[in-house]
C-alpha cells in the first residue's frame, strides 16, 4: 500500500485504541504493578488475552507469509533497553499507550512524562555517536555477533522454515501456554473472593494507573 | 506518579493513587457534554479491559497485513528526531549520526500516526464521557518519579528499538526471539520499579 494508506490506516487505528484504552482504563503499568504488588489482575487478564489472540493472528499470517512481521535482531541491548523501560514506566506511571491517553485526557503529568521520553531518547542519540552500539536497524544480518552482543533472529516463521511444522502450531502452543497462566489468575481471584466473603482476607483492589 | 485519586468513586480506596495525590487539576467546563442512544452506553460506564483487547488485538491483525503491529516507540522517536530538528536546525542534528544513519526521518513514517490518533481516540473518549479536565501532579516528588521515569523510557525503547507495547503485543506474538528477551527485561524493570513505587508510597 502507498505510504498515505499506511498512514491513514495507523490513524485509525490509534484512534480505536485511543477510545478503548481511555473507556477501559486498560494500563500496562498496572498490568505488571498491580499483579505484583497488589495481587490485583485486571489489566494483566486483559494483556494475557490481548497476547493470545494477537500470537494466533500473527503467527497464522507467517504461517502463509502474509502480513508483516518485525526484522529487526535481538541482543543484549534488548533486554537492557526493556528493564530501564520497565523501572522507568513504573516509576512515571504510564506506559507510551499510557501517556499518549492521558495526555488526551488532559493530564499535564503524563505530557511531562512524554516530554522527557523524547529527552531520553535525543540523549541516547547523541550517546550513540561514542558507543555506536547496538548496531543499527540496517546492518543487523540476522546471525549471531558475539562480539557486538547480538543473537540474531527467529520468530516462528524461520521456525516452519526450519522444521517444516506450520508457524500456526508454535503460536497455538504459546496461546495454550498463556491460558495457562490466565487460568492460574482465575484460580486465585476466586480463592481471593472466597477468602474475602469469608471476611478473612481483602479482595485485591481493582488497580490501574486511571 | 500519575495517580488519578478522586476522579472514579466507584473505585476502591487505592492507597496507591491517593498516597501521591495524582488527580487533583481544575475541572474544566467539558463534563456536561450531550450524549445520545448507543453512544451513551459506550461512554457512559467504564469498558471491561478484556473486550477493549479482544477488540483492539483483531484490529492489529488487520494493521498487520497492512503494514505492521502496532507499536509506539518508533513513532515517537521520529517525533523526538523532527523535534530536535525545529529545535537546533538540521546541520546540528546531523552533527549525531543516529539520525542519518540508525533513524532517517521521514515524516510519511506510519508509526507516529497512531501515535496521534491515540491522543485524538483518548480526547474524543474522555470529551464524550466527561472525563477530560486539566490535571496536575501535586507534589515534587511525583514530578521527579515522572521526570527520572520517563527519560528511562525514552533511553531503554532507544537501546532495546522496541517500548513495552512490541514487547507485548508484537514482537513476543510473532513469536520473536527478540519477544522473549524483551519480556524478561521488562518484568526484571518492572519488579525493580515496584519496589521503587513501594519505597515512595510507603506501602
Amino acid at each position: 500500500m502507498s505510504p498515505v494508506a499506511d498512514v491513514i490506516a495507523a490513524f485509525m487505528f490509534g484512534t480505536l485504541v485511543g477510545i478503548l484504552v481511555q473507556r477501559s482504563r486498560f494500563c500496562n503499568v498496572a498490568a505488571l504493578r498491580d499483579a505484583m504488588l497488589f495481587r490485583s489482575y485486571r489489566s494483566t487478564k486483559a494483556l494475557l488475552v490481548g497476547m493470545m489472540i494477537m500470537t494466533f493472528l500473527f503467527t497464522l499470517g507467517e504461517t502463509f507469509g502474509i502480513g508483516h512481521p518485525v526484522q529487526f535482531d535481538s541482543g543484549l541491548n534488548t533486554v537492557i533497553g526493556l528493564f530501564l523501560f520497565g523501572i522507568g514506566m513504573v516509576m512515571a506511571g504510564a506506559c507510551t499507550v499510557g501517556t499518549w491517553v492521558r495526555v488526551g485526557e488532559g493530564n499535564i503529568g503524563a505530557l511531562w512524562a512524554l516530554i522527557f521520553t523524547f529527552v531520553g531518547m535525543f540523549a541516547f542519540s547523541m550517546l550513540y555517536s561514542v558507543i555506536h552500539w547496538p548496531p543499527a536497524y540496517g546492518l543487523m544480518d540476522h546471525k549471531v555477533h558475539l562480539r557486538s552482543l547480538q543473537f540474531g533472529f527467529a520468530n516462528a516463521r524461520t521456525l516452519q522454515d526450519e522444521t517444516g511444522i506450520p508457524a500456526v502450531v508454535f503460536g497455538l502452543i504459546q496461546v495454550g501456554v498463556l491460558a495457562l497462566f490466565y487460568r492460574a489468575i482465575l484460580r486465585r481471584e476466586a480463592r481471593q473472593k472466597a477468602a474475602a466473603t469469608g471476611g478473612s482476607a481483602p479482595v485485591g483492589e481493582e488497580g490501574g494507573c486511571h | 506518579m500519575l495517580g488519578f485519586s478522586g476522579r472514579y468513586p466507584k473505585r476502591s480506596a487505592a492507597a496507591s493513587e491517593a498516597a501521591l495525590g495524582g488527580g487533583s487539576g481544575v475541572r474544566g467546563g467539558s463534563a456536561a457534554v450531550p450524549q445520545i442512544g448507543p453512544i451513551k452506553a459506550l461512554f457512559s460506564k467504564t469498558l471491561n479491559p478484556v473486550i477493549a483487547l479482544m477488540i483492539i488485538a483483531v484490529a492489529d491483525g488487520f494493521l498487520f497485513i497492512i503494514v505492521g503491529a502496532w507499536t509506539v516507540g518508533g513513532g515517537e522517536t521520529a517525533m523526538t528526531g523532527f523535534l530536535g530538528k525545529a529545535i537546533f536546525g538540521n546541520a546540528i542534528l546531523h552533527r549525531f549520526p543516529y539520525w542519518g544513519k540508525v533513524f532517517p526521518l521521514d515524516p510519511l513514517y506510519w508509526k507516529i500516526y497512531i501515535s496521534f490518533g491515540m491522543l485524538f481516540g483518548a480526547f474524543v473518549g474522555a470529551l464524550l464521557s466527561g472525563e477530560f479536565y486539566l490535571r496536575l501532579p501535586r507534589h515534587l516528588g511525583e514530578w521527579t518519579m515522572i521526570t527520572i521515569g520517563g527519560l528511562l523510557m525514552g533511553i531503554g525503547i532507544r537501546l532495546a528499538f522496541i517500548c513495552n507495547i512490541s514487547t507485548f503485543f508484537a514482537v513476543t506474538t510473532e513469536m520473536n526471539l527478540a519477544g522473549y528477551l524483551a519480556v524478561s527485561g521488562i518484568l526484571a524493570g518492572a519488579w525493580v520499579g515496584t519496589q521503587i513505587y513501594k519505597k515512595a508510597l510507603g506501602v
